[in-house]
């Protein structure tokens, strides 16, 4: 009785756990899901979702809809970025470092241009 | 749901920690330790319930335990709901977080039957095997569920 009960519930467990893993990849945490080399992406911003714990861009690049990672607040206003910056329909170029796996069309900025000027959300990367 | 989310969203209380950088690091280390303070007690119990330490009287493991379970659990959960508001409508629909809520309900009932059965003090043997087996289910699910948010959202 004891040991089926025991195993009974280990295994549920992790059929559980398991079960959503592979919905969704694992993303944000980090640089570790990024492809260490940078792309450079410029389009217009459809949607934004600003604040912690991540600031996170629906931008549309020549017809395909990007996400991009900028900053939380604190790091948006040490590089000298507004919310109004960030606003939809705001035309914006970003470098950055985009998922390993290509279709998900997700970018982590490291730089942002606005009218040709540079704003730095992580000045020690480059 | 849709609307008490976007009005929680909206308050002040969730306009600070959305913006704030050390406001929002409280919270979540507040956080931390409630879910430390709750699980280190709860796993120390569960381990006697299911066998562990036979020689220790159980007495002592089930008048200390649950009272710091409770301390964590009233913690984690005014700095969960603190965090929460920053993304309410995000992290509902998030499939992890709706399991782990679940697990906290399942692990949170299961406590209360427990202490109503009197399982911590002079249930039998399969009573207190079952009772330690579904809370350490539940909270270490809980658990591990709440940190892949972060991997999720």
């Amino acid at each position: 009785m004891k040991n089926l009960f025991c195993k009974t519930m280990i295994t549920g467990w992790f059929a559980v756990l398991l079960s959503f893993l592979p919905l969704s990849a694992f993303a944000h945490h980090g640089w570790a899901w990024s492809t260490g080399g940078n792309i450079d992406l410029t389009g217009t911003i459809t949607e934004s979702k600003l604040g912690n714990p991540h600031g996170i861009l629906k931008v549309e690049v020549n017809g395909e809809i990007w996400t991009v990672e900028v900053g939380q607040p604190w790091r948006n206003e040490r590089a000298g970025l507004t919310d109004e910056d960030y606003a939809p329909g705001k035309e914006i170029r970003f470098i950055g470092e985009p998922s390993s796996d290509e279709s998900e069309r997700l970018l982590k900025a490291e730089r942002v241009y606005i009218n040709d000027r540079e704003y730095e959300l992580y000045p020690d990367r480059d | 749901m849709e609307p008490i989310l976007e009005w929680l969203a909206q308050t002040d209380v969730a306009t600070y920690f959305r913006n704030s950088r050390w406001g929002f690091a409280a919270v979540n280390t507040a956080h931390i330790f409630g879910i430390s303070i709750l699980f280190g007690s709860v796993l120390t119990l569960d381990l006697r319930l299911l066998g562990l330490w036979r020689k220790v009287p159980l007495a002592p493991f089930s008048y200390a335990l649950p009272r710091i379970a409770a301390v964590g659990l009233a913690l984690a959960l005014i700095t969960g709901l603190l965090l929460f508001s920053v993304r309410p409508s995000e992290y509902a629909e998030l499939g992890v977080f709706r399991i782990k809520l679940a697990l906290i309900c399942l692990g949170f009932l299961a406590a209360l039957l427990a202490h109503a059965r009197g399982s911590l003090h002079n249930g039998n043997r399969r009573q207190q095997i079952i009772t330690g087996a579904v809370s350490i289910f539940c909270w270490a699910g809980a658990l591990i569920c709440g940190r892949l948010i972060a991997f999720m959202a």
